[in-house]
């Protein structure tokens, strides 16, 4: 677990393919052939996405048997998604009392004085 | 909660989050509530948090240090140290995590820009490490359907949901 998950997994994530490689095996398992399937990729090119994922400890890859299964991991998905979800909402929470503030703001002073603002 | 309309989702691209928001106030209004200790205290935090700032030095290398009261009686302390301020465009700053403070290392950027009578605001928060983030989610980790929360986040990577 490297000290800047966080930054690889993001990246990890901003890549389209890479979600929705990550939303089919969110629904189960699946081998390199099943998952190039809807993307009309080559074999390549999808292994390159999931060494990608794997890096970003995104999904685990079997050893066991010769297709290599590939499993959804959660817990960096998890953290990411808290932590963007919380910031979403501290910022969301903000923003809307910082406008009612604002709008009071501008209505004190223009009853006043009549000016927006002051400098 | 209410979403408000004026709000796009956050975006996720690389290490950084960003979230925009237009604001119905003259930029320099809208700088000096982020920058002036008395109209802070009044807004910082999602209703039901009031506030105390311990400190607000705003100058690059300045300290922030502000204590949000939650509507749950629990204190929150942040720490942050201002890295560039440049009126009425710009402010930087860092969160420093501490003992007593929330345990997150990550710089916040918003940027100010006037839309005639308007401000559109960006926020940018990029991560230095993420050692500390673990830490943080760990409190706070929603025992969701891993489907939801791929959809969550597809939706904040797009700009919409798509699951």
């Amino acid at each position: 677990m490297t000290p800047d998950r966080l930054s690889t997994t993001l990246s990890a994530l901003a890549d389209p393919t890479r979600r929705a490689i990550l939303a089919r095996l969110a629904r189960g398992q699946a081998g390199v052939g099943a998952l190039a399937e809807p993307f009309a990729m080559s074999l390549p090119a999808v292994s390159k996405h999931l060494k990608v994922l794997e890096r970003a400890g995104l999904i685990t890859r079997g050893r066991e048997a010769q297709w290599r299964p590939c499993r959804l991991r959660a817990g960096p998905l998890r953290e990411v998604a808290d932590w963007v979800e919380r910031y979403r909402q501290f910022w969301e929470g903000s923003l809307d009392r910082l406008q009612d503030y604002l709008h009071a703001v501008q209505g004190k002073e223009k009853k006043k004085n009549g000016r927006q603002r002051k400098h | 909660m209410a979403a408000s309309a004026s709000t796009e989702r956050p975006t996720v691209s690389g290490r950084e989050i960003v979230l925009t928001r237009l604001l119905d106030a003259p930029r320099e209004l809208v700088f000096d509530a982020f920058t002036r200790p008395e109209h802070l205290k009044e807004w910082w935090g999602p209703e039901g948090f009031t506030n105390t700032i311990q400190e607000m030095d705003v100058r690059p290398g300045g300290d922030f240090r502000l204590v949000m009261h939650g509507p749950d009686g629990r204190d929150y302390r942040n720490h942050m140290v201002f890295v560039e301020v440049l009126r009425p465009e710009r402010i930087v700053f860092k969160h420093v995590p501490g003992p007593d403070t929330e345990p997150v290392s990550h710089e916040t950027t918003i940027l100010f820009v006037a839309r005639g009578a308007k401000t559109e605001l960006t926020m940018r928060l990029a991560f230095s490490t993420a050692g500390a983030l673990q830490k943080m989610v760990h409190d706070y980790r929603a025992d969701d359907g891993m489907v939801q929360t791929l959809g969550r986040l597809a939706g904040y990577v797009e700009g919409k949901t798509v699951l």
